[in-house]
C-alpha cells in the first residue's frame, strides 16, 4: 500500500512539467516505391542490376518492386522554453534501415540577439544545398536530391552551430558556422556497399561555414568544410587501423556553390561541389529545370560525379503534382551511367522508375 | 465529371478571392509603415522588425480562409503549396517557425489589438477601429 502510494506520488512528481513549455509536434513522410527496369549490374562484384538511389543509407532498388529505399517518416518535437531558448528533437524511421527509428537531430537553440542564434547538439552536416532537408521530400522538386552528388558516408555531426541572418540593401544574407565531429561505429555505406568488413568511420575537427544570399527570385549558396578522417576496419574480429600511405589520418576539404532561380513559372537549380581528399579530387555537379503548370511541375535533371577512378551520372525526368494542400505526388525516371574504371564501378548502368507521395504535417 | 465540377468550383473561389481586397493591419498605437517587400521579409521569416527597428510579430489567417489565399498569391506572390514547401524546409532544419495562425478575422483583430508588435491582415470589409490599416492589396 505504502509502496503504491510512494510510486503514485513519484509518478505525479514526474508528470509535473519542470518549466512551462509549448511543445510543437510536426512531421513529414515520404512513401516511395520503385524498381530497376533494366541494368547492367557489375559482374566483377557479382552485383545484379542495381540503382543506388541513396549512397549514405544504401537505398538500393533492384528488379523487384520495393518501397524501402526512399520511404521514411520523421517526427519533430520542439519545446519552446521562451526568451529565445528551445529544444528540438527529430526522430526518423527509414525503410532503408528497416524502419528502425533513430534520433537524427537533437539540439538546443538559443537566440543571442535579433541576428544570431547559437545551437548545440546533433544536427545534419550542411555540406550540400539539400543536405539539411534531404529527408523532407515535400520541400524539394524531385523524388530525391541527385544521388551522384549526395554520396558522402557521413551526414550528421555533433557539435556547435552559430547561425545568422542579416538584411543588407535588398539582399537577405544568412548562414552558419559550425564545428564538431562524427564517430560512426559501423558506417553503412563503407561496411555494406563498398566493402564487407565493418568499418568505423570518424570525421573529426570538422569546421565549416555556409553563406546564403537571397534576393527575390535569386538564391546563391556558398559552402566550405574541412575535417580529419580516421578509419578502423574489423577483420575476423580484430580491429585494425586503416592507413593512407604512411599516414594514419587524411584531411578532407569540401567546397561548393549553388545557384537557384525561381522565376515566374520556371525553376532553375544548380549545384557544383568539390571534395579534396589529401589531393584527390572528387567533383560533383547538378543542373535541374522545372516548369510550373498550376499544380503540376514537370522537371528534368542531370547530375554527375567525377574523380580519378569513380565516374557516374544520372539523367532524370519526372513530374511533381501538388494534389493536396499537405502532399505532393511524384513520379521519376532515372537513367544512370556508370563510367568508373574497372574495379571502381559503383552499381553499373541502370534505368529505373520510382513514384510516391511526400507529405508534411 | 465530378472532377471537372470541383475544378470549376475552385476556379470560382479563386476568382472570388481575387476581387475582394485585403487590409494589412497593426495595433492602433503602431505608426509603422510597410511595403510589399517588407511584408515578404516578415511573413517569410527573413526579418523580425519594422523599418523603425521595433519588433514585428507576423500573424497569419488559417489555411482555407479566402483572405489567406489572397495574401499568399497577391502579396507574397507564391502559391500555398510553394509556401508550405518553403516553411517545411525551415521548420525541419531549425531555421525558422511560420507565423502563428488565427482562424478568422475576429480572432485576428483581437490578437492585433492586443499586441503592439503584431502585424496581420483581414478582408477589407472586416476592418473596424480596433486596429489600424497600413496597406491594402
Amino acid at each position: 500500500m505504502k509502496k503504491t502510494l510512494i510510486a503514485t506520488a513519484t509518478g505525479l512528481l514526474l508528470m509535473q512539467p519542470l518549466a512551462h513549455a509549448n511543445i510543437d509536434i510536426s512531421g513529414y513522410a515520404s512513401v516511395i516505391g520503385g524498381r530497376v527496369l533494366s541494368g547492367s549490374g557489375v559482374e566483377g562484384f557479382d552485383l545484379p542490376p542495381t540503382f543506388l538511389a541513396n549512397y549514405p543509407l544504401v537505398g538500393v532498388y533492384e528488379k523487384d518492386w520495393t518501397f524501402k529505399p526512399d520511404t521514411r517518416f520523421g517526427l519533430q518535437f520542439r519545446a519552446n522554453l521562451m526568451d529565445g531558448l528551445s529544444a528540438t528533437a527529430q526522430v526518423v524511421a527509414r525503410g532503408a534501415d528497416d524502419f528502425d527509428a533513430r534520433f537524427e537531430w537533437a539540439y538546443l537553440s538559443y537566440d543571442l540577439n535579433e541576428n544570431w542564434t547559437l545551437q548545440a547538439g546533433k544536427k545534419r552536416l550542411p555540406l550540400y544545398y539539400y543536405s539539411d532537408f534531404f529527408d523532407v521530400g515535400y520541400a524539394y522538386l524531385w523524388i530525391r536530391p541527385p544521388a551522384d552528388n549526395y554520396t558522402w558516408q557521413i551526414f550528421n555531426y555533433t557539435g556547435i552551430n552559430a547561425q545568422f541572418n542579416y538584411f543588407v540593401g535588398d539582399w537577405d544574407i544568412s548562414g552558419n558556422i559550425y564545428t564538431g565531429r562524427e564517430d560512426d561505429q559501423e558506417n553503412k555505406l563503407l561496411s555494406q556497399f563498398f566493402g564487407s568488413n565493418p568499418i568505423r568511420e570518424i570525421w573529426k575537427d570538422i569546421i565549416g561555414g555556409v553563406i546564403n544570399l537571397n534576393k527575390d527570385w535569386l538564391d546563391i549558396r556558398l559552402t566550405y568544410m574541412t575535417y580529419i578522417n580516421e578509419r578502423y576496419r574489423t577483420v575476423g574480429g580484430v580491429v585494425e587501423r586503416v592507413t593512407w600511405g604512411d599516414s594514419l589520418t587524411r584531411r578532407g576539404k569540401f567546397a561548393g556553390i549553388s545557384v537557384n532561380m525561381d522565376f515566374g513559372d520556371w525553376l532553375l537549380l544548380s549545384e557544383l561541389n568539390r571534395l579534396d581528399l589529401d589531393g584527390g579530387k572528387f567533383d560533383t555537379y547538378m543542373v535541374s529545370a522545372g516548369y510550373r503548370i498550376n499544380a503540376f511541375t514537370p522537371y528534368l535533371s542531370y547530375a554527375d560525379f567525377d574523380s580519378e577512378n569513380e565516374k557516374h551520372s544520372t539523367t532524370s525526368l519526372g513530374l511533381r503534382w501538388d494534389f493536396h494542400s499537405n502532399a505532393a505526388f511524384k513520379i521519376q525516371y532515372d537513367d544512370v551511367k556508370d563510367k568508373g574504371v574497372p574495379g571502381w564501378e559503383v552499381a553499373g548502368d541502370s534505368k529505373s522508375i520510382s513514384f510516391g507521395v511526400d507529405l508534411v504535417f | 465529371m465530378s472532377y471537372v465540377k470541383a475544378m470549376l468550383a475552385v476556379l470560382l473561389l479563386l476568382s472570388g478571392s481575387v476581387v475582394a481586397e485585403i487590409a494589412i493591419i497593426v495595433h492602433p498605437a503602431n505608426n509603422a509603415s510597410v511595403d510589399q517587400s517588407e511584408l515578404n521579409r516578415l511573413f517569410l521569416g527573413r526579418g523580425n522588425s519594422f523599418s523603425d527597428g521595433s519588433r514585428a510579430t507576423p500573424l497569419n489567417l488559417a489555411e482555407g480562409v479566402p483572405a489567406r489565399e489572397h495574401f499568399d498569391t497577391q502579396v507574397l506572390n507564391r502559391s500555398s503549396a510553394q509556401l508550405k514547401a518553403y516553411w517545411s524546409r525551415l521548420v525541419f532544419t531549425g531555421k525558422g517557425t511560420p507565423p502563428a495562425e488565427h482562424p478568422n478575422a475576429a480572432a485576428m483583430k483581437a490578437a492585433v489589438a492586443a499586441d503592439p508588435s503584431a502585424i496581420g491582415y483581414i478582408s477589407a470589409s472586416d476592418v473596424d477601429d480596433s486596429i489600424r490599416v497600413v496597406a491594402t492589396f
